[in-house]
């Protein structure tokens, strides 16, 4: 990770543009602002159909992150932060997304902080909820006070102070109800998943403990799968309002993520130094070396899947931590993503299955709503009750899932599919082939005449083989 | 294979022969008929591969397999691609097993023995010759006298045993079973190849099934395609036969295919389709072709391929040693079975993730059982066996409505065991099961598995239930031919490849005689 440290020129405090909830606007920032003081200079924008901004046009997150754009644009910050609460997450990611794949004007970024963040995927709620909220914000007046002070006080783990309870009640009512609407009806539900993909900027995840389809397994399941690097807190006793509610604790994780954001350093997992000695060796062909190395160069924490989604790949390294535990820490999951994308099969398939990526992103699908059936997200759940799905599969009485889901019979099909493409995944790579002792790398070098082996009896050892390593530490 | 200096025809010259496919059923009939003065031209979907290449890796042995995609199911759903499935010129010898004993005699006359399934239409004496020939052309090694036809000897010394063989051998002496060293056409000492180089000695590394390095195992690349190419023949390597054009007698005219991303015709006179069970099946179905019969596709069959694995107190190492090194035929007809036909059993090495996936996918383990069970990989042995499949008419081929890239639908294989397979299966479970048993292993295991591919334009006596005549020829087609594994009317105990070489010959002969 390569951060945008500050060079002598630009000893400067950073930019953190900050963006509101739904009925929410800038000044929701002002307690939280002004707890960072001269450390971070605080930009809180009004996006389009709320607060200031309540007369500008353009609901849909695109056009939302472009007005965020603009505003980053025209302050020319050094490096810059951004921070979304709720609704202003998913404008910030979309926006992130932009500035990580180079767009003129949006460099410096060097920081997410995402409040209760509305994930990339359609947001979870309940639909009665939907509707009733896109209903009362065009009543009458009275209908309208009353709805507002109770979506607020709904949101909240405690009831707040009166003067912020009452600035965030007028908030609401000062929105353009057609953006309200349109969040409701159509932004909340547009599916950013892989145009987000995975985000390389360091990413600060805050959520309430008491926050509801936005808590933190909401932020476990859909937002953290995003960043390569990401630090998730939960505020305990908090709701939905976070900047509100606790503005100390908020701006104090900011401060923390601003001076040291938490990174994920690519790491290679060890190989036996023997083992590596061996590899170096002329038992060892030039091109079998060069694949070995190429293996076991460290998995890029901020992976891109390609076959499946952010949100499917973590399911899947959930899944794959259960079929093969594994302390060397290759990142099976992504290695299989990459494979599924490249298209090369090994030659068939079963015929109850569709092709391998479509059946990867159902099954992954179908188990994740099983896990949901049963009140919480796949990879929410501790591993004994991961594994008790698991078993239900291959059981096959794993109900069906949703619509465009597996059958019980697909997904134990499924299911072994992906156990062997677990394995030979793992044993292709060197530090698994070190921890079995496994001497067929060194049959031969680039001579003529390879060596071979010449003992090939029962207990019989050349001594240069390596011996297994044993002991859980594969 | 060095080509650099192979004969070139033009496609718009009339050559003798198209054979497409360059596995065990194209090559010996192309090295035949080119030597008999024939121009020749191979088709060969696959690349051109230098053995010095092949690197000692599964992973990287994926380049030999045909892997694009086919669809399993039936009751016992096959895997494809490296289970049984090459690509690149020499097919499948590339990745074969080199194990190569002779089809029984009784296995050919199996209906006429037990009223079950179909005797071929050809027997043991006519096919002994072919046999001959070919054992002493690739170089065989095995033993000096074989236990079960005292006429039979191999051209050259056995391969070493490696531990799984040493084990089967006690573990078969104390159940009172005759097992010897197997017949692999592996040379174990240099061998001078006609019409090629100078083969090495095997080095025992066990990369048979990942492609030989040096040329020590029999693939078509190193013994018959060269022969071919010394005579004239010419190989064109990733060329994708997809069609053919025929004239008003119905006989072919042009084979088209896909080259570089551009069809092609190679105009010709005869054409032999060797392109293996599954793709022979597919390209007459895709093209309608030699089906009157209604016989294409049907028939599926892959071998009983059971295989049972224990854990040793002493290293087995199973990489290491020919994988197969030791045979017993005393099961092709086992003592008081209750069903048709028998089996063959052999010792079984294995490399680490072909090992692994068995694991996954058939002793099921995942979580920390499954690491803790590959750990042990230094000190598993496993036996296997390849038994008797009936011909099974809800066995079969189909096209899916998936097209490939070239617009064929995709093969479609239903499989399932059938009674006799069942039975014959749990015979040799037990047997195997006794067997480890005796030789001391523990934390035995059963991996159900099916090998090969086999049938599918199954050869006969006459047009209306079969596709070929006794020598590969269609009924239908006047100047097309079958040679590979796809015209076997059953399975045999044997692993098919020898008898598909056998057969090539044989066809080529007839050709020669101006049938």
């Amino acid at each position: 990770m390569i951060l945008n440290l500050p060079t002598a020129a630009a000893t400067a405090p950073p930019t953190l543009f900050c963006l509101h909830f739904l009925g929410g606007s800038a000044r929701e920032w002002a307690p939280t602002a002004g707890r960072l003081g001269a450390d971070v200079v605080c930009v809180p924008i009004d996006l389009p159909g709320f607060g200031d901004a309540a007369d500008v046009t353009g609901y849909d997150v695109a056009a939302m992150a472009d007005h965020v754009a603009a505003k980053v644009r025209a302050a020319r910050p050094g490096r810059w932060l951004i921070a979304g609460h709720s609704m202003g997450a998913k404008v910030a990611l979309a926006l992130a997304r932009r500035a990580e794949d180079g767009e003129a004007g949006l460099g410096g970024l060097s920081g997410l902080v995402l409040l209760a963040g509305s994930p990339p995927s359609p947001e979870p709620m309940e639909e009665e909820r939907r509707a009733a909220m896109i209903a009362w914000i065009g009543a009458d007046a009275g209908t309208r006070q009353s709805e507002a002070e109770a979506f607020v006080a709904s949101n909240v783990g405690a009831p707040l102070p009166a003067d912020r309870a009452e600035a965030a009640i007028a908030d609401v009512l000062r929105a353009e109800p057609a953006a309200w609407r349109a969040w409701l009806a159509g932004g909340s539900r547009e599916d950013w998943c892989e145009r987000v993909g995975v985000l390389r900027t360091p990413a600060l995840i805050l959520a309430g403990g008491e926050d509801g389809d936005l808590g933190p397994e909401a932020q476990t399941a859909l937002m953290a799968p995003h960043f390569g690097s990401a630090r998730l807190v939960t505020l305990d006793g908090a709701g939905h309002l976070l900047p509100i509610e606790r503005p100390d604790a908020v701006a104090d994780l900011i401060r923390g993520h601003v001076v040291a954001p938490h990174t994920e350093e690519p790491e290679a997992p060890k190989i036996d130094a023997a083992y590596r000695d061996l590899i170096a060796s002329e038992r060892v062909n030039g091109r079998l070396r060069a694949a070995l190395h190429e293996r076991a160069a460290p998995d890029d924490p901020a992976y891109r899947p390609q076959a499946l989604d952010a949100v499917e790949l973590a399911i899947l390294r959930a899944v794959v931590a259960r079929v093969l535990p594994q302390a060397a820490g290759i990142d099976l999951a992504a290695r299989i993503d990459a494979r599924l994308a490249g298209g090369a099969g090994d030659g068939w398939r079963f015929s109850a299955l569709p092709p391998d990526a479509s059946a990867y992103r159902a099954a992954l699908r179908s188990l994740d709503a099983a896990a949901q059936a049963g009140g919480h997200r796949f990879v929410a759940l501790d591993g004994a009750a991961q594994d008790d799905l698991l078993e239900a599969i291959e059981a096959k009485t794993l109900s069906r899932g949703p619509v465009g889901g597996f059958d019980p019979e697909q997904l134990a099909f499924w299911f072994e599919d992906l156990r062997s493409d677990v394995v030979r995944t793992w044993l292709a790579h060197p530090a698994a082939l070190a921890w079995i002792g496994y001497s067929g790398i060194g049959a031969g070098g680039d001579g003529s005449r390879p060596v071979g082996f010449k003992k090939v009896g029962l207990g019989e050892r050349e001594g240069w083989e390596p011996v297994a390593q044993g002991g859980d530490a594969r | 294979m060095n080509l650099d200096s192979m004969r070139r025809y033009s496609t718009d010259e009339i050559v003798d022969a198209v054979v497409i496919g360059t596995g065990a059923g194209g090559a010996p009939l192309m090295a035949r008929l080119a030597a008999a003065g024939s121009r020749v031209v191979a088709l060969e979907a696959g690349p051109n591969f230098d053995p010095q290449a092949f690197a000692f890796d599964e992973t990287l042995a994926d380049e030999i397999y045909w892997t694009d995609e086919r669809l399993s199911g039936g009751s016992t759903p096959e895997a494809f691609g490296g289970n049984n499935s090459g690509t690149g010129v020499g097919g499948s010898t590339l990745h074969w097993g080199a194990f190569c004993p002779r089809a029984d005699q009784r296995d050919l006359m199996i209906r006429t023995e037990t009223g079950e399934g179909t005797d071929w239409p050809v027997n043991y004496d006519e096919l002994l010759p072919f046999y001959e020939r070919v054992e002493a052309f690739i170089g065989v090694s095995g033993p000096q006298s074989y236990l079960w036809d005292a006429s039979r000897r191999y051209p050259l010394a056995p391969v070493p045993r490696n531990a799984s063989a040493q084990i089967m051998a006690e573990a078969c002496a104390g159940m009172g079973i005759r097992a010897t060293d197997a017949p692999a056409a592996v040379v174990s000492r240099d061998f001078p190849q006609a019409g090629g180089a100078v083969r090495s000695a095997c080095i025992n590394c066990g990369y048979c099934h990942q492609g030989c390095r040096n040329g020590a195992k029999t693939s078509m690349d190193v013994t018959y395609l060269p022969l071919a190419v010394a005579h004239g023949a010419e190989i064109r390597p990733e060329a994708r036969a997809h069609g053919f054009e025929r004239d008003r007698e119905g006989r072919i005219t042009a084979v088209i295919y896909r080259q570089g991303g551009v069809d092609h015709k190679q105009r010709c006179a005869q054409v032999f389709l060797c392109a293996g069970s599954v793709e022979t099946a597919r390209l007459l179905l895709h093209t309608g072709l030699a089906n009157g019969s209604g016989q294409v596709g049907r028939n599926y069959m892959g071998h009983v391929a059971t295989q049972v694995w224990g854990t040793f107190d002493a290293e087995t190492r199973p990489n290491k040693g020919y994988p197969s090194s030791l045979i017993t035929e005393d099961m092709i007809r086992p003592k008081g079975a209750d069903f048709a036909g028998g089996y063959l059993v052999q010792s079984l090495g294995v490399a680490p993730l072909t090992f692994a996936n068995s694991v996954a996918r058939g002793r099921k383990l995942w979580g920390k059982a499954l690491g803790d069970y590959l750990a042990n990989y230094n000190h598993v042995a496993g036996i296997g066996i390849n038994g008797e499949t009936l011909p099974c008419d809800a066995n079969r081929l189909t096209l899916s409505d998936e097209a490939d890239a070239l617009g064929m639908g995709k093969a479609a294989i239903d499989f399932g065991y059938g009674p006799n397979e069942t039975r014959l299966n749990a015979h040799a479970t037990k047997l195997m099961v006794d067997l480890w048993t005796q030789a001391g292993a523990r934390d035995i295991w059963v991996l159900d598995r099916v090998a090969h591919t086999i049938g599918t334009c199954r050869m006969g006596h006459d047009g209306d239930h079969a596709v070929v005549d006794a020598f590969g020829k269609s009924f239908e087609v006047p100047n097309l031919w079958v040679c590979d594994g796809s015209t076997f009317p059953s399975s045999l105990a044997a692993n098919p490849a020898l008898t598909i070489m056998a057969l090539s010959l044989r066809s080529a002969e007839k050709v020669l005689s101006g049938a």
